[in-house]
């Protein structure tokens, strides 16, 4: 089904509801969005990836302590620290501890991403021009989170912003060896185990199933 | 390895069969013509992938398209809704795996037998105007025997339910053990006064055949298996056909014509090797299993002035009524860890709402199971989890609720029927072509209302299970404006016993060329209700089996 392409672009940002609310019309349109169709025209699709290779190079980078590949030092200043507020370190590590930002810079020097590369330029540099207009400060990286939290509620439905935020997901779930992922942060964040295999019970209802011999 | 005694044959010399495409179907039919004696050539467009190349890596598969390739592998496909559109080009539309084995390598390997209800649906209920609503020329009882033979040779695990059509022989395998959606499925449906039972699948869950069992890893749906446990045309077929020594197998091998000759015959099968050179195997017989897209694209590329609109076309249906199946899914969150995310995709089915009631005005049923809503992927869950489930979509309040949903989630989701409708179909691209030069797929496809109604029915009765199931935040989603895309391809060289209305005979044979057949999702008369891989693969063991037999009587 089309469900094998959870992966595309958020074109629309969340709307804020209710939790509680049993929110059957409106999700629909976004959990289509989130994955299941295809979102045309946004800045991922034009990307829409392109095999990597060479992928331990970055992880090689990171672990080194070598200078980025792709991204400037400026660039990737920036897009780490909006990546560590769209997965923030608090009780648990974040973006930041799992090295999202040594996954972008892999993942954006693939050729086939030179478009994307191009277009979150300029959403940088957007950014940074708000930055100095609502804050009269050069670079998003040097605000308080604060303040940071506060611009990128601003723009949080613009293509710029979902590129981020899908980048950061990837960086953090996605195998070590693309260059994010760190020490296996991603999936402990969620409380999955990466084995090669398991045995039932998997959960706690067909534990019970089993124990009540349905 | 048997792959060392594997035949080379001399491509300028005739062999008996050119088997184009090795999946589902492909790879049965290499294996049942090459051990019946026959010299085969088998050739897949993409690699011969094994166990030991498969991976849990949701980025390469998901996010690159490592086995589905689409525009960004040199594969653009386009869409439209309707012919008045124009088509826009896709990353993908029509999807599909592109390596030894096919899609049957990363199915979710839902293996429901169709029933016998669906084989003389337009009868029973009626023809539906505006549709190709038709009768299948064969019955539930011809294709049985070869149900069992997909039980038997590729794996199906399962359980007899109440529901299930009769079957000649049991299921080898044990039912798979129940998961954690499924138990809230079955105790939600015991409430309703619903039948849940086994789902059957083709997984192993003890070994068969030499195979081992699924060790649960769950990176399954989308993903090839590491232990070779999913039962795919790629593990069950393929290794047999090469053992045969009457088999070569052609990989990066990707057709772009099936010439013929003044008699109308089929004679030679022209393709671009792994080099880029082109290629032509001469034959004496073609069997095109390329899948629903594929297969219509070659044969419009296959036209001459003998076959002006394209091979084995004189009906006009070639690439029409295109049937992807309906979809709905509801989501749901629970107070204990589900943990959904290991394991297969799926353990138990309802099939109480095979056939809707016809009071209700429309066309269709289907089939209602339980899932991880993601395929238990770690990516695919954070990209959406707060579309799923509400709440913020970045910041430490996302991160918290993400941490928790991902293991406390399930997913009920329907299966359905589509109607075969002329106005979906698959033509080629005037404007964009492939790699190759090849004209791109144009997939042309608006859901029936019905299909759209039957969609919104297994949604509002899946929310209705969810409820009972206990479930919070639910959500869910169905195609309510029309799918744009699926990787189910069926319908579009349709089976039938009249030559004006149907692309080949009841025995897979082209009513126009005498020794060019067709065997994949494409032969399919009706849709079924969501699961069409165990239905084309018995079609496939019982086309090969007439091939052989008309083969024994000199009648190719």
């Amino acid at each position: 089904m089309s469900k094998l392409y959870p992966n595309e672009a958020l074109t629309e940002a969340p709307e804020k509801e209710s939790n509680s609310e049993l929110n059957r019309a409106l999700s629909r349109r976004q959990f289509m969005a989130g994955s299941a169709s295809l979102a045309r025209g946004s800045l991922l699709v034009l990307s829409m990836p392109a095999i990597l290779t060479a992928c331990r190079e970055a992880e090689e980078a990171r672990s080194s302590g070598a200078a980025f590949q792709t991204l400037s030092e400026q660039e990737a200043a920036e897009l780490a620290a909006v990546a560590a507020r769209i997965i923030p370190t608090d009780e648990t590590p974040g973006a930041t501890e799992a090295g999202v930002i040594y996954f972008m810079d892999n993942v954006l020097g693939d050729e086939r991403r030179v478009e994307l590369l191009a277009s979150l330029r300029d959403g940088l540099r957007e950014m940074q021009y708000q930055v100095a207009t609502d804050y009269s400060e050069s670079y998003f990286h040097l605000l308080d989170v604060a303040r940071q939290d506060e611009l990128l509620a601003k723009i949080e439905t613009t293509p710029f912003f979902n590129t981020v935020r899908y980048l950061t997901i990837a960086g953090t779930f996605s195998m070590p060896q693309y260059g994010g992922n760190r020490d296996g942060i991603g999936m402990q964040l969620i409380g999955m185990e990466s084995r090669p295999a398991w045995a039932p019970p998997f959960g706690a209802y067909d534990a019970d199933y089993m124990e009540r011999g349905e | 390895m048997a792959e060392a005694a594997l035949p080379s044959f001399a491509t300028r010399e005739e062999v008996d069969f050119v088997v184009i495409g090795s999946g589902a179907a492909g790879g049965i039919m290499a294996k049942e013509l090459a051990t019946a004696g026959h010299s085969v050539v088998l050739l897949e467009q993409g690699p011969h992938l094994t166990a030991v190349d498969f991976t849990h890596d949701e980025w390469a598969i998901d996010h690159n398209g490592e086995h589905m390739w689409g525009a960004s592998h040199g594969h653009p496909q386009t869409f439209r809704k309707s012919e008045s559109d124009d088509a826009e080009e896709r990353e993908t539309v029509c999807g599909y795996a592109h390596n030894v084995g096919g899609s049957s390598m990363h199915f979710s390997g839902n293996f429901w037998r169709f029933r016998p209800i669906d084989f003389m649906e337009a009868s029973v209920r009626g023809t539906i105007a505006g549709t190709n609503f038709a009768d299948w020329p064969i019955s539930y009882e011809d294709l049985e025997p070869y149900y069992t033979k997909v039980d038997w040779e590729i794996g199906v695990s399962g359980l007899q339910g109440s529901w299930d059509p009769p079957r000649s022989r049991e299921y080898p395998c044990a039912p798979m053990p129940i998961k954690g959606p499924d138990v809230l499925l079955e105790r939600a449906a015991k409430s309703l006064g619903l039948n849940p039972y086994p789902a059957p699948v083709a997984i192993l869950s003890e070994p068969h055949n030499g195979r081992p069992p699924c060790a649960h890893c769950g990176y399954c749906n989308g993903f090839g298996c590491e232990f070779n446990a999913k039962s795919s045309s790629l593990v069950a077929m393929i290794p047999l056909a090469l053992e045969s020594g009457n088999c070569e197998l052609r990989t990066y091998s990707t057709v772009y014509r099936i010439e013929t000759n003044a008699e109308g015959r089929a004679t030679e099968v022209l393709y671009y090797d792994a080099d880029g050179n082109e290629q032509g195997q001469r034959t004496r017989a073609v069997v095109l299993c390329a899948n629903g897209a594929e297969t219509p694209r070659l044969l419009f590329l296959s036209e001459s002035s003998r076959f002006p609109d394209g091979l084995a076309n004189s009906s006009g249906m070639v690439g029409k009524n295109l049937m992807f199946n309906g979809y709905s899914t509801t989501v749901g969150l629970f107070d204990e860890p589900v943990n959904g995310w290991k394991s297969i995709p799926a353990t138990r089915v309802i099939h109480d709402f095979y056939e809707l009631d016809s009071s209700l005005g429309f066309y269709g049923g289907g089939g209602i199971d339980g899932r991880h809503p993601s395929r238990g992927t770690p990516l695919g869950f954070a990209l959406s989890s707060p579309f799923m489930f509400g709440g913020a979509s970045w910041g430490s309040d996302y991160k918290r609720d993400l941490a928790y949903q991902f293991s406390h989630c399930a997913a009920f989701d329907g299966h359905t029927t589509s109607l075969p409708q002329e106005s979906n179909n698959i033509t080629l691209d005037p404007n964009v072509q492939d790699k190759w030069g090849r004209p791109a797929i144009r997939c042309t496809y608006m859901d029936h209302p019905d299909d759209i109604a039957t969609m919104r029915w297994f949604y509002e009765k899946s929310v209705e299970l969810m409820e009972a199931a206990g479930g919070t935040n639910i959500g869910g989603f169905y195609a309510e404006d029309g799918q744009e895309g699926n990787v189910h391809l069926l319908g579009t060289c349709r089976m039938g016993t009249d030559p004006a209305t149907s692309v080949i005979d009841a025995n897979h044979r082209t009513h126009d060329v005498p020794n060019l057949f067709l065997c994949d999702g494409s032969s399919l008369v009706t849709s079924g209700r969501g699961q069409p891989t165990m239905t084309i693969m018995a079609l496939a063991f019982r086309a090969a089996d007439m091939i052989n037999q008309a083969a024994e009587r000199n009648e190719i």
